[in-house]
């Protein structure tokens, strides 16, 4: 450090006395495994998509109130175009370097929400959400949810064909809630959709709430994993439950994360540069009334208009309320898997009688409960997924969609439980097999290795 | 040191007993450390990839403010970042010693374990192995440089200011006189000690060419410019400040000054609009007005004065 350097951080630390304080944070040891960089992917993409949506604000207009268009894309010269796809026609195609930051926001978006999925995985099937890190798991799940919100809305924004049929759906899902329905519908959207409050509103949603909430919920979340410090994976040789082994913050994990931003953002550029995402140009401009063929939201929203497309048409009129297929799709499923996730944690401790402190990372099929429940939430929400394409998969294999859609309905009731219960079933029979060589061999230590986990199931 | 045990604890089985020495909870015990050898090769390495990054980002500064194609701008980023990133990593690894350390966790559902968090550490954090300090230099400089090339999409936030721009106003030749319905004014439709707020036709409520019509009470003196005062008594001042640009909204007529609400600076209207107070350094341009063939009332050019504050 030069003198000039050395003499202003003596000066702060005069004032501050941080330097103890300081040395023990870069000092925090990082246990090295490829899986632990998810998060971190996500985090990255969080910090990218702020640079990023930030310069996208100056030129976007959070309107939806009609404008002429001139720019230089000839397909809509001179047309009157709804105000908040007129400036992401004219940022994509007059301004120097717009397309291309808006394709750097959407890939991170994309990635942000990945990383954010396989990371919850992660932390699901290895066990980290066990005391005392649950609450930690929890706030995870309530910042997924607020990622899947920000990335639908940013998806809308555009106001481009799909996301304005996006939003009619969210509308009517909305509306579908029994009693309460249409109010809290108009309240979101301002009246009957569409009203010319749905984008502004939906923008200052985008830009401030719910990035003041991520950003502030991803600082408690950090807070507790630096309280708490990480689990980390078996190691011989290492009691991993009363110490943790790794490199320290300081310089290697620091060297890593730098290292990680600069890649991250320069394949997210690769794919930027090359890749024709995000172009709305030619999904066209949302008209009340019409849509495209193939509508189809992104990704991280397939499993629930997978549910859409796959639930059997009803409508149940009882006095005063209608519960519809839509409610229950839309809602009540969703509902069910996240109340799943969110329950998960006290499940396994109940089921295996588990208490205090959980450090060590393990192989979800040592846990047969897991195992078998991990993989049928996961198969069910893949298959909710695919049938999200299922006119998609009509198409290109000629197979009618009624029987698309009839399978994808057998696979995603039956497979998930069926699998998953078999899956739970040969862990446990790997369990005891495992448990009667060590027996054979008559080592002590076999009690303690196997004998919480075995018990049940 | 009792962090290592012979058998195996990996199956996650609960938690075992707690270790009966060592430190405290949360203070780092190193239990390697490497100094990595001194390469030439690594040297080169940081350098180039510095030197890579630092042109790449310069590049993409200027096509983008070129506007030229986006795969070249694109590339540029993308190629830059992976040369900062590999220039980090090589540097780090090069000039840091490989350490891997344990720490001691706290113990949370246990209530006699007392809070070791707030404890000051006696290990400070790891420190450099001292050699080749340009290194740092020049993986800094590059970092310096590339993220000044990111900075390039500003010049893409408006466009360039045209030579002359903000001199020009709307007003031209034979541009009438209208008032903010748009009706051309007459002469006479301002009545003695009047005053009227208009505009260019054509051109209504264009800011900077607004303008401020009065009838003088008396003759009007130097350096108001005496070819420009209609029927002895019309002036046209233009209405925008010239100290920052508020409009000089109020006519004071027992001294026949306007006079600004912003800051209070007082421009005396018979004698040019000259500031009689005030921040405000020069004097309101004055219009060049006149009459045309119908007998209303027109410019005769635009403003000859900077209309407005003044502008670096
Ligand atoms: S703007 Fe008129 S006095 Fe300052």
């Amino acid at each position: 450090m030069t003198p000039l350097f050395a003499l202003l951080f003596d000066s702060i630390d005069d004032r501050l006395r941080l330097r103890g304080a300081a040395d023990k944070a870069v000092n925090k040891v990082f246990p090295h495994h490829w899986s632990f960089l998810l998060g971190e992917v996500a985090l990255v993409s969080l910090g990218i998509l702020v640079l990023t949506g930030t310069y996208l604000t100056f030129f976007y207009r959070g309107s939806s109130e009609l404008v002429t268009y001139n720019g230089s894309l000839e397909l809509y010269n001179g047309r009157m175009l709804p105000a908040a796809y007129e400036s992401v026609m004219r940022l994509s195609y007059d301004v120097p370097g717009g397309l291309l930051f808006r394709r750097l926001h959407r890939g991170a978006s994309h990635l942000f929400i990945a990383a954010t999925v396989l990371h919850m995985l992660r932390i699901l099937f290895t066990g980290a959400f066990r005391t005392p890190r649950e609450f930690n798991y929890l706030i995870g799940i309530v910042l997924f949810t607020l990622a899947l919100a920000e990335g639908f809305i940013g998806y809308s924004l555009p106001y481009d064909s799909l996301a304005g049929t996006g939003l009619r759906i969210a509308y009517s899902t909305a509306l579908a809630v029994p009693l309460v329905g249409p109010q809290v519908a108009y309240w979101v959207f301002g009246g009957e959709f569409p009203t010319g409050d749905v984008i502004p509103r939906f923008y200052v949603l985008h830009v401030m709430l719910l990035p003041a909430l991520l950003l502030g919920i991803t600082g408690v979340h950090l807070f507790f994993l630096v309280r708490q410090r990480h689990t980390q994976f078996p190691r011989r040789g290492i009691d991993g439950h009363n110490f943790i082994l790794g490199k320290p913050l300081w310089p290697a994990q620091f060297a890593e994360t730098v290292t990680l931003s600069l890649w991250m953002f320069g394949l997210l550029a690769v794919a930027a540069t090359v890749v024709p995402w995000s172009d709305v140009a030619l999904s066209g401009p949302y008209v009340p009334g019409e849509v495209g063929n193939n509508a189809q939201p992104d990704w991280f929203m397939f499993w629930l208009d997978g549910m859409l497309r796959m639930l059997p048409a009803f409508e149940i009129d009882l006095p005063g309320v209608t519960i519809s297929a839509l409610f229950v799709a839309g809602l009540v499923l969703p509902g069910l898997v996240f109340g799943a996730l969110i329950i998960y944690p006290w499940l396994e401790k109940r089921w295996y009688r588990l208490d205090g402190d959980w450090h060590v990372l393990q192989n979800p099929l040592d846990i047969p409960l897991r195992a078998g429940f991990g993989l049928g939430t996961f198969l069910a929400v893949l298959l909710m997924s695919a049938a999200a394409t299922s006119d998609q998969l009509s198409r290109i294999t000629g197979i009618p969609i009624e029987t698309v859609l009839w399978f994808f309905r057998i696979t995603t009731l039956f497979l998930p439980p069926l699998l998953g219960f078999a899956l739970a079933r040969w862990s446990r029979r790997r369990l005891d097999r495992r448990d009667l060589e060590v027996a054979r061999r008559e080592s002590t230590e076999s009690q303690e290795l196997h004998g919480v986990v075995a018990e049940r199931v | 040191m009792s962090t290592t045990r012979d058998d195996e604890s990996e199956a996650g089985v609960g938690p075992s007993s707690r270790p009966t020495s060592g430190s405290p909870a949360g203070e780092l015990q190193i239990v390697s450390s490497e100094d990595p050898p001194p390469s030439q090769i690594n040297d080169a390495l940081v350098l180039g990839l510095s030197i890579v990054a630092a042109v790449s980002g310069i590049v993409f500064g200027v096509a983008i403010t070129l506007d030229a194609p986006m795969l070249l701008y694109g590339s540029a980023l993308a190629i830059g970042l992976f040369a900062l990133g590999y220039a980090v990593r090589r540097y780090f690894t090069d000039r840091f010693p490989l350490v891997e350390a344990v720490e001691p966790r706290l113990r949370f559902t246990d209530p006699d374990i007392e809070d070791d968090d707030a404890a000051p550490t006696s290990i400070p954090a790891i420190q450099p192995v001292p050699r080749r300090p340009f290194l740092q230099w020049a993986l800094l400089g590059s970092a310096g440089a590339f993220l000044l090339g990111l900075l390039a999409p500003i010049s893409t936030l408006g466009p360039r200011p045209r030579a002359g721009q903000i001199r020009q106003t709307a007003w031209r030749e034979g541009t009438r006189v209208v008032n903010t319905e748009g009706r051309p004014i007459r002469p006479d439709d301002i009545a003695a000690g009047g005053v009227a707020y208009v505009w260019p036709e054509g051109a209504v409520g264009n800011e900077k060419s607004s303008v401020v019509l009065l009838s003088l009470g008396r003759p009007a003196l130097e350096p108001t410019i005496l070819d420009w005062v209609v029927e002895d008594r019309l002036v046209a001042y233009s209405k925008v400040c010239t100290h920052a640009g508020c409009p000089v909204a109020l006519y004071r007529q027992q001294d026949e000054a306007l006079f600004c609400p912003c800051h209070q600076s007082t421009f005396d209207t018979v004698r040019g609009a000259v500031p009689t107070f005030g921040p405000a350094a020069r004097a309101l341009p004055q219009l060049p007005l006149g009459v045309d063939r119908d007998g209303y009332l027109v410019a005769l050019g635009d403003f000859e004065e900077l209309v407005g504050p003044a502008y670096g």
